[in-house]
């Protein structure tokens, strides 16, 4: 197992023709339902990531500068951070890095605590209340670890979904941003340690929804996990250790016969 | 209990203790076996990690109530620092850590004791007040929400460590003053060295319940 590459997703939003082949393939794959959901006025469905929906086509309509209007797709879902925030907050180890470096999740495992919907940059773990779990994508680690692609690069008709080795993906990349020209640009290499699903984007990141443009681990998850957790056995220690001293070099305060205070020996 | 003796609690204070030291041990115990993957088998004990949140979750609820019983039944007495006496004992480090002659008289409870209580009461209410938004995380935005997980821990850093000294201060580090939270007498010597400005104030006022003359007054006025 150790000897397969480290793998990246490649998301190449401006081959993308928003069939939603991969948001139904993923379903089928991994078994989810669909639920019933109200139109209102878009082709995005469901309007967000659900429990259910691990990927999800995101249909934005955008002007540029020079006003012309285009329409903006891009497959939303786990990126599967090298530094993952959900994987370092995860009490349980539910969430964990697979083999091939992605996010797996373990939900037989899973507590429903919620601390990495707090904690994912990307806003992407969703909570399902009947089974107090939560969901996520697990870029079809069932397949890729048999050598075969996730079920969303599979359906793929326009090869805007591809797989391969991080750093010929990246290359990959590279190249095709250098095609496109103007604002095109790689988005998921430089931050949380390397994503292992990226994009090539037409337009700058800031201009598509839902999208952070400068996405890190939280302050806080490092304040709280590097910081005060190993802190907190530090002092708890410092304090039994500190007492047992002073008992043994010390010793306890004893009243006198003749009811003066008195310390016990030094 | 034995002649000599004096109550320094009443049933009250010691149920509302006890309420408040079991339930927040629990909440330290189930809280480490969450906190830290290696602390995951603290879960076999509540029949895995999923009850083990559960106990924690609503051991929190006990724990609150209890905490601000406590709060409004000692903050008068404990809450409160007093100059310039307090300021004596504390420069004499209350005679805890090295030689001295005499040591500053407080008045009931001693800075020592008010700091424990007022970290309890203090990060006790910050625990109280992040753990229910952890309970419920997507009810509020999450950049406030990721801030609730440090302060929960940061509470628990304070509260686990004065908890190892309260422990200490109250058993062995000075004999005879368990018993105030078991029986609620203690021998009047132990009290008169640890507390003698109390004693000469109940002393004073009437209000001293010694063993085997008991008035059967509300002596500390903590009646429910």
């Amino acid at each position: 197992m150790s000897t397969k590459p480290e793998l990246v997703k490649l998301i190449d939003t401006t081959l993308c023709t928003a069939c939603r082949g991969c948001q139904v393939a993923c379903k089928q794959w991994n078994e989810m339902p669909g639920l019933r959901t109200k139109q209102v006025g878009t082709y995005q469905n469901p309007p967000d990531l659900q429990w259910n929906t691990w990927t999800l086509m995101r249909f934005q309509e955008y002007r540029d500068d020079d006003g012309k209007f285009q329409w903006l797709f891009r497959k939303d879902g786990c990126m599967h951070c090298t530094d993952a925030a959900c994987v370092k907050v995860c009490p349980s180890g539910a969430l964990y890095h697979t083999p091939l470096k992605t996010v797996g999740i373990r939900r037989d495992k899973c507590i429903g605590c919620k601390e990495c919907i707090a904690a994912c940059p990307f806003d992407v773990p969703r909570h399902d209340a009947a089974t107090d779990k939560v969901y996520k994508c697990d870029l079809c680690y069932s397949r890729i670890e048999q050598s075969v692609p996730p079920a969303c690069v599979k359906s793929c008709i326009t090869k805007a979904l591809t797989i391969g080795p991080k750093d010929a993906m990246i290359k990959k990349a590279y190249a095709r941003v250098a095609e496109l020209g103007g604002d095109a640009n790689v988005y998921g290499d430089k931050f949380v340690g390397g994503t292992h699903v990226i994009y090539v984007l037409q337009y700058k990141p800031e201009v598509y929804d839902e999208l952070p443009v400068n996405p890190k681990v939280p302050l806080s998850v490092i304040v709280w996990k590097d910081l005060l957790k190993p802190l907190s056995l530090l002092t708890a220690g410092a304090a039994a250790a500190g007492v047992f001293i002073h008992y043994i070099t010390h010793g306890p305060k004893t009243p006198h016969d003749d009811g003066q205070e008195q310390k016990g020996g030094e | 209990m034995k002649k000599g003796y004096v109550q320094v609690t009443d049933s009250y204070e010691r149920i509302i203790h006890w309420t408040m030291a079991i339930s927040c041990l629990l909440l330290c115990l189930t809280g480490l076996g969450m906190m830290f993957q290696s602390f995951n088998f603290i879960g076999y004990l509540f029949g895995g990690l999923k009850n083990l949140k559960l106990v924690h979750n609503f051991t929190g609820l006990i724990f609150a109530v209890s905490l601000l019983m406590a709060i409004r039944m000692w903050w008068k007495e404990a809450g409160v620092f007093v100059f310039p006496e307090d300021m004596d004992w504390i420069r004499a480090a209350g005679g805890y850590l090295w030689h001295v002659d005499k040591v500053p008289e407080t008045g009931k409870y001693n800075p020592g004791q008010k700091a424990f209580f007022l970290v309890v009461a203090v990060f006790g209410v910050i625990m109280i007040i992040t753990g229910l938004i952890m309970w419920f995380p997507t009810a509020l935005p999450v950049a406030l929400v990721r801030w609730m997980y440090p302060l929960h821990v940061l509470g628990f850093v304070a509260i686990f460590t004065f908890f190892f000294v309260h422990l200490y201060l109250g058993t062995i580090g000075n004999p005879g003053s368990v018993q105030a939270m078991f029986s609620g007498w203690m021998d009047k010597k132990v009290l008169t060295m640890l507390h003698p400005k109390w004693v000469k104030e109940m002393e004073h006022e009437g209000k001293l319940v010694a063993w085997g003359e008991e008035k059967k007054s509300d002596a500390h006025g903590h009646s429910a």
